[in-house]
């Protein structure tokens, strides 16, 4: 095709255009996939209504749901070429740094005897393992939901959008099944699960997010 | 020399709202425009296949139009374009299966040398206007390249309006007399 018949071609369909961004109805079922496979796969917990009184399962979500925002952010200033993506890097970290500094504080008031135990709950070998799971059935309507942005660095990109799918697999699983209450084990194994989903979106991204 | 990039820079952005309202005709400017830019562009970096360039610079104009919601209308355009092109490149460079370093430069290299005659007229230029001392030198591209106002170029450049209006006419006399030497 000769490039002036190009040009003529696309001038000629031309529809006006809106800022792109994320389908926030994909986000919305990324998030339903997430809380039916915490409930067909995990199970909730039996306590579900009395430990949603308290406030442990809501300051998890916010950690988590905090992590899925701004990795959700990240991915929009990606996935718009010649945008700075740092200040979305950053606040990400930032979220990260406070949970940490919030483990480390809550450690130095345990006492020494008690801080293993703490830290390593009692499920620390399968919590990881249970956000990637979960992550599996968010993911696709996650990267489904950035279909329309034009990501210049697809791996990076993957990285941001599978850290978002991490945190809300997190979400799901801290509000409806995990039963784990310091600040400690959140930061660190909830942090690694999602950690982990990030790093195989960047492996997927790297391909499907081509465009 | 700086002060065209910014008035192309103005003139490609205002295209590019106007075709993400919706108005064909300046879509279509839009597309010349940058067909204009990205062939010198690709050329210059495809050395040994430079035939390339013509499906690079289809496949780009394709992004541009596919992908123009992603444009962020706070942003320079000629930002968003270079990143689109300095993808492509590196996505043409993948698929064929070669390691090629694309390193990342100004934006505005990509609209630099437009058109090979722009290039020799703006280094003409460039040449001429360097007898001039720096301050008065900026305040007459401001004028004459630039496109702005007396006023406005005299606030640029920190010069009362009525000393600037003398700083370009002596200017003016300056360059004439270097270009003619001949003529008293």
């Amino acid at each position: 095709m000769k490039t002036e018949d190009l040009i003529d071609a696309l001038a000629a369909g031309l529809e006006p255009a809106k800022p792109a961004r994320p389908s926030p109805a994909l986000l919305g079922a990324a998030a339903a996939a997430a809380v039916a496979a915490v409930a067909l796969l995990l199970g909730v917990r039996p306590d579900l209504a009395q430990a949603l009184q308290g406030p442990i399962p809501w300051l998890k979500g916010i950690y988590t749901a905090a992590l899925a925002g701004t990795g959700i952010w990240l991915a929009t200033r990606l996935g718009r070429p010649g945008v700075d993506p740092r200040p979305a890097a950053f606040a990400l970290l930032a979220v990260v740094a406070v949970a940490v500094l919030w483990g480390l504080i809550e450690m130095s008031l345990t006492p020494p005897e008690q801080r293993m135990a703490d830290w390593l709950g009692r499920t620390w070998t399968i919590c990881g393992r249970n956000i990637v799971l979960v992550s599996a059935f968010a993911a696709p309507l996650v990267f489904l939901s950035a279909r329309r942005l034009a990501p210049t660095r697809p791996t990076t990109a993957g990285l941001a959008l599978g850290l978002a799918t991490g945190g809300i697999a997190a979400t799901a699983y801290g509000l409806l099944h995990c039963g784990e209450a310091t600040a400690a084990f959140v930061a660190t194994w909830y942090t690694l699960g999602v950690a982990a989903a990030g790093l195989i979106g960047a492996a997927v991204g790297r391909f499907a997010l081509r465009w | 020399m700086g002060c065209c990039v910014v008035d192309k820079e103005a003139e490609l952005k205002r295209l590019m709202l106007r075709g993400l309202d919706g108005d064909p005709a300046a879509w279509r400017a839009l597309l010349t425009e940058m067909r204009g830019a990205l062939t010198p562009f690709f050329k210059r970096r495809l050395t040994g296949c430079e035939a390339d360039a013509e499906d690079l610079v289809q496949d780009c104009l394709i992004a541009i139009h596919a992908k123009r919601a992603t444009y962020d209308r706070s942003l320079p355009f000629t930002a968003w374009a270079y990143a689109i092109a300095r993808y492509k490149l590196i996505d043409h460079f993948r698929r064929q299966g070669r390691r090629h370093d694309v390193p990342l430069e100004e934006a505005s290299v990509l609209l630099a040398d437009h058109t090979v005659e722009d290039g020799v007229v703006r280094r003409d230029l460039k040449k001429v206007l360097s007898i001039l001392p720096l301050r008065q030198r900026r305040l007459i591209e401001d004028v004459r390249v630039g496109g702005f106002s007396l006023a406005e170029a005299a606030q640029r450049n920190g010069f009362t309006e009525g000393a600037a209006k003398v700083s370009v006419h002596r200017s003016m006399k300056t360059l004439v007399a270097s270009v003619n030497p001949n003529e008293d």
